[in-house]
């Protein structure tokens, strides 16, 4: 490990020789506090427009975020110091407008109904869970300090992610199912845990481990058809295992929205591994006659379709689809500006807390609003993606490609879905919805992508200045 | 492995760069498209809830439904509905409620929650000059009085039952009240939860207090059809006149029937000869005269009178929807018979009732009934009003004379059905009306109607009542109509 931490760029003797390595955390520090004042305004907005007056709590719950994303920026000092600047920040106002939009859905009732969307107690938690996932967050800083020692445990990783991937489905349905999926953990009648979650951070890792150890063979040995380079029979066995893996998810969790985001990571990796287009066909391929075939066997998942296909029909509207018809309604309603931070009737749409929360932001802060958060997203994975052409270690790359590119799918999923442009299925929207196992689970994605940029931007540890013909290398 | 990566982001960026073009397409163009899509409640609610909405008044300018300051911190609907007087005008305003709007309330409701487009130009004005925009007010033609008057004159009678007056000159309704009832104020309230427990209750009510009796219940009209079965007999042979002697039997054997028609308690007709005058037959609402005549006319005469004094009419808007009053024409020359006094499949709204009289009061020709007298924006100039039309002429001025002549009859004769109603008995009031008595199985339990205009010379009102169950016509249904008529004719000043 080196031992140079955060030189001061301003007495860097080495002079123009070099380019001046910044560690950029008082920019990080500046954006932060402006991301933080978006969420003050946001908060208050919110109660002036429920109760006409900045309601109780609201102190709490600013100075509750304050101090855990503060311990955040604290944390990025002390254990990742070149870490990229931009992905706390943007992390932080994802984070920051989905606590806001849960004490909004918390703070008014529905008429029809005469409760909220969600409770008083259910929108702290959001609180709390975000302190649980920077927690998690500053863990990984703290615990992995070089990437790549993730690299030495990438059989008892996968091991682990297929455990996890696992458990709900082998837990009877009382435990685990929920609104028609298995996906879930019950404990007690309140608290669930999505062990997919965090199966998926640890697959990504165990995958770039296999794929950095195998990629020459897989990338390499096979025969050339149709001006295809097909990969052999026997280096199909782990796409097919993964193919597999998803399957199983979507027949007995019913998940297929996580089932795409798995594979399409799994896929991207191998491609970012092997630059071989022949997989990135395969498993699409794969992918395409799974669902299809699952589509034709689970009745859950070919109502997905026809709820896409035709959901305005009276029939659908009065049912299977009210959930998705309300949220467009509730996007439609909002416009271009918005009806405004509690203006709107978010708390009509089924579920508006968790899969359709983008929903609610469109209805009150408009199209601006969205196309806001849909930049931020992109923002925070192009931060990752260009760790990953950045960072020199072929595990670190493929790591941080995959984990990109993952939340970059998982969002297309869930965004599209709600907004009608691929069929929906129920996933988490990253930082934005109700939801502890999601809320930690990136924010340990954010965690490890911190991690691996810390890496990337890292200058070179430099040699011992005026020391004659003998140079003194530090060693690690 | 970074040229996979690179194109690893291209395919991220197509992936954003879709979303972005998706939402854009939703909130920027589709906006108008989702609105108007099925069960969009949010596109029903902002329109509600934008403006303070217009309040509904009577004629002579009483406050049916007012928009107050709801006051509550809590609420997030920032008026609140009021229906000052309750049940009596339900059937009339209807209610407004968080999901749905019925009576005028709906019929009119572009025009009272603002978003009417005949109220651009005023919303434009008030932008500029910075008043607040308002919904537009509704002035219906009823008057209170009379609408009081019905309502608690049905309200005494404890039966559910119906009553509407028609200014028979203008086809303006005066008058237009159901009993049950129920509070509108009660499904004005903005708490869903117990809204849809108050609907429930309503709805499973055994008394059926949401169903508005005066427009959509339909009950045989009796002998109150008489007057539909005289006038096509005036139309089709010029020669007869009220005086005309027609058969009017004791008992009349039905032909292919065993069946024997007889007037009520067995009574004769007339002066026993077996044949009386038509004036007189009518007076004392004898059922063998008319249902002989009704086998001479033929039922196809029967149908095309009926459907000129409105029946089988689906489509009559007032602006209400109204039941269609039907006339079927019957399979046997003996049912012809029993259609003709109003029996078999006959049944009439208490609007047709009203109308009914309302076409004889008017010289034969009967207006288009309407409930909206006019509309007003916030200040007072008229936004929309409403036009008195003709409806249809069915019958001459002539035939129409002789058929008020027999009305007035049977009220003022001696052994008239309705006598009891006379000018004498109603300080100097002349009425003319027909009562009617629709068998339903039970004596006592038969539907009572009553159609009736006055005053006889120059008439201003024309009421049409029915109560289900009431009895007799004369004894349950006329003495309501009488206390609406003379309640208009002292709001009116005639008396």
């Amino acid at each position: 490990m080196s031992s140079v931490t955060a030189p001061s760029p301003a007495v860097d003797p080495t002079g123009p020789l070099l380019p001046v390595a910044r560690s950029r955390r008082r920019t990080e520090l500046i954006m932060l506090v402006f991301a933080f004042a978006l969420i003050v305004f946001a908060m208050a907005n919110v109660g002036f427009s429920l109760k006409g007056r900045l309601p109780s709590g609201v102190a709490e719950y600013l100075v509750a975020y304050f101090v855990i994303i503060g311990a955040a920026h604290l944390a990025m000092r002390r254990f990742a110091p070149w870490a990229d600047p931009l992905l706390l920040p943007l992390a932080t106002l994802l984070n920051g407008l989905g606590i806001v939009m849960m004490y909004r859905l918390s703070a008014q009732a529905n008429p029809a109904t005469g409760h909220p969307a969600i409770s008083a107690s259910q929108a702290n938690l959001q609180i709390a869970f975000s302190a649980i996932g920077v927690g998690g967050f500053v863990a990984v800083l703290a615990l992995i300090r070089e990437p790549r020692v993730l690299q030495r445990y990438t059989y008892t990783l996968g091991a682990v992610g297929i455990f996890l991937f696992a458990l709900p489905a082998l837990l009877p349905a009382s435990i685990s199912e929920v609104n028609g999926a298995k996906i879930q953990i019950r404990f007690g009648s309140f608290t669930t845990i999505q062990p997919e979650e965090f199966a998926k951070l640890a697959l990504a890792a165990a995958f770039a481990g296999y794929l950095v150890a195998k990629r020459d063979v897989l990338a390499l040995a096979g025969r050339r058809v149709l001006g295809l380079d097909l990969p052999r029979a026997r280096d199909l066995g782990p796409i097919l295992l993964a193919w597999a893996a998803s399957l199983l998810l979507l027949v007995f969790e019913s998940d297929i929205g996580t089932s795409a985001v798995f594979m399409g990571l799994f896929v991207a990796m191998l491609y970012i591994a092997t630059s071989r287009t022949s997989w990135l066909l395969i498993g699409f391929l794969m992918f395409l006659v799974g669902a299809l075939t699952a589509s034709k066997l689970v009745g859950h998942v070919g109502e997905r379709f026809d709820i896409w296909l035709h959901p305005f029909t009276q029939a659908n509207v009065e049912n299977n689809s009210y959930q998705l018809v309300q949220g467009l309604y509730g996007m439609g309603s909002g416009g271009l500006l918005g009806k405004g931070l509690g203006g709107g009737q978010p708390y009509i749409t089924p579920l508006v807390q968790s899969d359709l929360v983008f929903t609610a932001f469109g209805e009150e802060i408009g199209l601006a609003g969205v196309m806001a958060i849909l930049l931020i997203y992109g923002l925070m994975v192009q931060r990752g993606l260009r760790t990953a052409m950045s960072v020199k270690d072929p595990f670190s790359k493929l790591l941080a490609g995959g984990l990109s590119f993952m939340l970059a799918l998982q969002v297309f999923v869930i965004v599209g879905g709600v907004t009608r442009l691929i069929p929906l299925t129920g996933i988490t929207t990253p930082l934005l919805s109700q939801g502890g196992s999601s809320l930690v689970g990136t924010w340990v994605l954010i965690g490890l992508l911190a991690r691996i940029s810390d890496a990337a931007r890292r200058p070179p540890p430099r040699p011992i200045q005026d020391e004659g013909l003998t140079q003194v290398v530090t060693l690690k | 492995m970074n040229r996979a990566l690179r194109r690893i982001s291209i395919a991220v960026l197509v992936m954003f760069v879709l979303l972005l073009i998706n939402v854009n397409y939703l909130q920027g163009f589709q906006t108008a498209s989702l609105a108007s899509k099925p069960g969009n409640s949010r596109a029903f609610y902002a329109a509600q809830n934008q403006y303070q909405r217009g309040n509904i008044v009577t004629s002579d300018g009483v406050t049916i439904a007012t928009s107050v300051l709801s006051g509550s911190p809590n609420d997030s609907i920032k008026y609140q509905r009021k229906y000052p007087h309750g049940p009596e005008y339900a059937a009339v305003t209807g209610a407004e409620t968080i999901f749905s709007n019925t009576g005028i309330e709906a019929s009119q409701n572009s025009l009272l929650s603002g978003n009417d487009s005949a109220l651009d130009v005023r919303k434009i004005i008030d932008l500029i000059t910075g008043k607040t925009t308002k919904g537009a007010t509704v002035e219906l033609t009823i008057n209170s009085k009379a609408q009081t008057a019905a309502y608690d004159a049905l309200r005494a009678t404890g039966k559910p039952g119906a009553a509407v007056a028609i200014d028979p000159k203008t086809g303006a309704i005066l008058a237009l009240a159901s009993y049950p009832s129920y509070d509108p104020n009660e499904l004005a309230i903005h708490d869903g939860t117990q809204l849809n427990k108050v609907d429930k209750q309503l709805l499973t009510d055994k008394a059926q207090p949401l169903l508005n009796r005066a427009l959509q219940g339909t009950y045989p009209p009796g002998s109150t059809f008489k007057i539909v079965t005289s006038s096509a007999l005036l139309t089709q042979s010029p020669n007869t006149t009220i005086n005309t002697r027609l058969d009017s039997p004791t008992d009349l054997t039905l032909p292919q029937t065993a069946h024997v028609l007889h007037n009520d308690q067995g009574e004769v007709c007339g002066d026993g000869s077996g044949q009386a005058p038509l004036i007189t037959a009518f007076a004392q609402s004898c059922d063998t005269t008319f249902g002989k005549i009704g086998m001479q006319i033929g039922a196809n005469a029967l149908n095309d009178m009926a459907q000129k004094f409105g029946m089988n009419d689906a489509n009559l808007n007032i602006p209400l929807p109204v039941a269609k009053s039907n006339y079927v024409i019957p399979p046997s020359l003996a049912l012809t018979a029993f259609s003709a006094i109003g029996q078999f499949s006959d049944t009439v709204t208490p609007l047709q009732e009203a109308m009914f009289a309302a076409a004889i009061a008017n010289g034969g020709t009967l207006m288009k009934p309407y409930l909206v007298k006019q509309v007003m924006a916030s200040d007072l100039s008229t936004v929309q009003s409403t036009g008195q039309s003709v409806l249809s002429q069915p019958v001459s001025a002539s035939v129409a004379g002789s058929v008020g002549q027999m009305m007035r009859a049977a009220v003022q004769d001696s052994d008239g059905t309705a006598f009891a109603f006379n000018a004498q008995a109603e300080g100097g009031l002349v009425i003319a009306g027909k009562t009617g008595t629709a068998e339903t199985g039970t004596v006592n339990l038969n539907d009572a109607a009553f159609t009736s205009f006055a005053p006889y010379g120059n008439p201003n009102i024309a009421v049409g009542v029915i109560i289900q169950g009431g009895g007799y016509g004369a004894s349950a249904a006329a003495p309501i109509a009488v206390q609406v008529i003379k309640a208009y004719q002292s709001a009116v000043g005639n008396q």
